[in-house]
Parts: C-alpha cells; sequence; structure tokens
C-alpha cells in the first residue's frame, strides 16, 4: 500500500474526529435517560400525594416543579455537552491548520 | 478547508451565537455589544411601558380592570414569596417579581422572531450571580461573621471542599438550567423546520407552543423558585 499524502492524512484525521465528536454527542444525550426515569417518579408521588390529600395539591404541585427542575439538571449539563462537541468543538482546533 | 469539512458544513443546520452589533475597547479590554443587550432594552421597554399602563390613575377602591389586574400580580408574588420564604423576607418580593417578569418577557421573544436573549449564557450567568451574592449576604448577614465561617464546616470539618463546591455549583446549574431549556427550543425548533423543509407547516406551531410560551413561563417560575429557597435556606440557625 503507498504511503498516504499529507494533505490526505490531514483530511483523514479530521474526518475520523469529526465522526468521533457527532457519535460522543449523541452518546452524551444518553443521560437523559436520567431526568426521565427521575421526573416521572417525581411526578407519579406528587400525584399520589394529591390523592391522598387533595386540599394541599397547590404545595404539593410547586414542590414538584422544584423537583422536576432539579432532575433536569443531568439532562442539561448532557446536553451542553453536546452541543459544544457539535457547535464549538474544542477538540478540532489542534486539528486544522 | 478540508472538503469533508466544506460538505459536512454546507448540509447542516447551524446554531450562532448572538450577533455583535458593535464592539469597543475600553481600559484595554474589548467590550462586545451584542443582539442579547439590544433585545434586553426592548424588553425592558415593554415592560415599562406595561407597568406605566397598569398602575397609571389608581384609586384606593379598585374602579378598573387595570388596576385589578395590577393588585392581582402583586398578591400572587406576595404570597408566593411569603410562602416559600416566610414572612421576614417580604423586603425581596420586588425583586423576584421584578426578575420573573424580566426573565419571562425575555423568554417570550422568541415569539417575535427575536433571538432569546436567555439562549445566551451570559445573560442567564448574570442572573444566576445576583443570587450567588444574595445567598452569600444573607448567610453572613444571619450568621455574622462566625456562623458564615462555621457554615462552611458543617455537619464535619472534612465536608469543607464539598461546601465550597456546592456554593459554587447552584449558580452553575442556575444558570445552564435556564440556558439549556431555551437552547433546546432553539436546536429543536431549527431541526423541525430544517427537517420538513417547504412542508413546515402545522408541526412548529405546536412545537412553539411548549418551547415558547410553556416553557418559557416555567423556567422563570422555576428560577425564581430556586433561588428563593438558595436564599432562605442559607439563613444561619443560630
Amino acid at each position: 500500500m503507498e504511503p498516504m499524502s499529507p494533505e490526505t492524512m490531514k483530511i483523514l484525521a479530521n474526518a475520523i474526529v469529526l465522526g468521533a465528536s457527532a457519535l460522543g454527542a449523541g452518546t452524551a444525550m444518553i443521560a437523559g435517560l436520567g431526568p426521565g426515569i427521575g421526573e416521572g417518579y417525581c411526578g407519579g408521588q406528587a400525584v399520589a400525594a394529591i390523592g391522598r390529600q387533595p386540599e394541599a395539591s397547590g404545595a404539593i404541585t410547586r414542590t414538584m416543579i422544584i423537583g422536576d427542575a432539579l432532575a433536569e439538571t443531568t439532562g442539561l449539563y448532557a446536553l451542553v455537552i453536546a452541543l459544544l462537541l457539535m457547535y464549538a468543538n474544542p477538540l478540532l482546533g489542534n486539528l486544522i491548520k | 478547508m478540508p472538503t469533508v469539512l466544506a460538505l459536512a458544513a454546507e448540509g447542516g443546520i447551524t446554531v450562532n451565537g448572538p450577533l455583535v452589533v458593535a464592539s469597543f475597547d475600553l481600559f484595554g479590554i474589548t467590550f462586545n455589544l451584542t443582539e442579547s443587550v439590544i433585545v434586553q432594552w426592548f424588553v425592558i421597554l415593554i415592560l415599562l411601558a406595561v407597568v406605566l399602563i397598569l398602575t397609571h390613575n389608581m384609586k384606593v377602591v379598585p374602579e378598573t380592570k387595570r388596576q385589578a389586574a395590577a393588585e392581582w400580580i402583586v398578591e400572587f408574588f406576595t404570597s408566593t414569596v411569603d410562602s416559600t420564604m416566610g414572612n421576614k423576607y417580604n423586603k425581596y418580593r420586588p425583586y423576584f417579581m421584578a426578575l420573573f417578569c424580566f426573565i419571562m418577557v425575555n423568554n417570550l421573544m422568541g415569539l417575535l422572531g427575536l433571538r432569546n436573549p436567555t439562549a445566551d449564557v451570559s445573560v442567564t450567568g448574570s442572573f444566576a450571580i445576583i443570587t450567588f451574592f444574595m445567598v452569600q449576604v444573607n448567610r453572613a448577614k444571619t450568621g455574622k461573621f462566625k456562623g458564615y465561617m462555621k457554615s462552611f464546616v458543617e455537619p464535619l470539618p472534612f465536608m469543607l471542599p464539598f461546601n465550597i463546591i456546592g456554593e459554587f455549583a447552584n449558580p452553575l446549574a442556575l444558570t445552564l438550567r435556564l440556558f439549556g431549556n431555551m437552547v433546546a427550543g432553539m436546536v429543536i425548533s431549527a431541526l423541525i423546520y430544517f427537517a420538513l423543509g417547504n412542508f413546515a407547516v402545522l408541526v412548529p406551531a405546536v412545537a412553539s407552543l411548549y418551547f415558547d410560551i410553556f416553557s418559557a413561563v416555567m423556567q422563570a417560575y422555576i428560577f425564581i423558585m430556586l433561588s428563593m429557597s438558595y436564599i432562605s435556606s442559607a439563613e444561619c440557625e443560630d
């Protein structure tokens, strides 16, 4: 097999980094599982609590929203990482010359 | 640019940061006047107009619907702040009302086709930094110097690094929560428009109903609720 020219190698390296970054961005969003389970549990418990005590529904709903927001945080961290990989890739800067 | 990258850049969608309208140098630092700042000035004008209209010509007994609406809004924030933070924090009511209205109208700017100022990490970060300092001031005020220092070594001295990290993790989480939700809405709308092409008729409207209206109001409410609970839980007991 002939040795690759430097230009081809540069393109190949960029392609590998781009592809791996896209895979990484997709993989990071698996973190969406956690908030889904957490918010579902939170909502289910809130419904059960309102069923037991309908008169406290206002306070329960308020607490549930806060709990949902806190459970959501890890998912948003993953989203920020995925966005960084896609639009502000820190790895690509080392390659393109 | 290599051909592979050029091809990728042509076909895909891009999400850009806010445009830089003008930039000037002051004391060797470059200050950028971005789209976010301009839109926020616009939001301030909208809020000023609404406030002037609602509070114009008020009576002791409300006669107009305007005054009834204004009283309902104030009443709502009074009860929200009181039920979350307790009665002794009534000085914080105007701040949280202003913060909620400002964040909510900022989030709703997407409806007018403008770029959401809150989809910019420097805007949400500045809101979170205000909350961070309010937490520190409240802790220092209630605990004085001794209580302030002691709160970092509770419940056990080896918890000191975790407490310090936790102190900075709260504003970071607040920043990224608002920013992430708004950017997610923007990216998903862009993806829907890109995927549907010329057939983008009903689906973007439904998505916009969730991301631009429901999520906008919800995130503003969550931001103030979390700020309130951070501030009131920073109080030192003794």
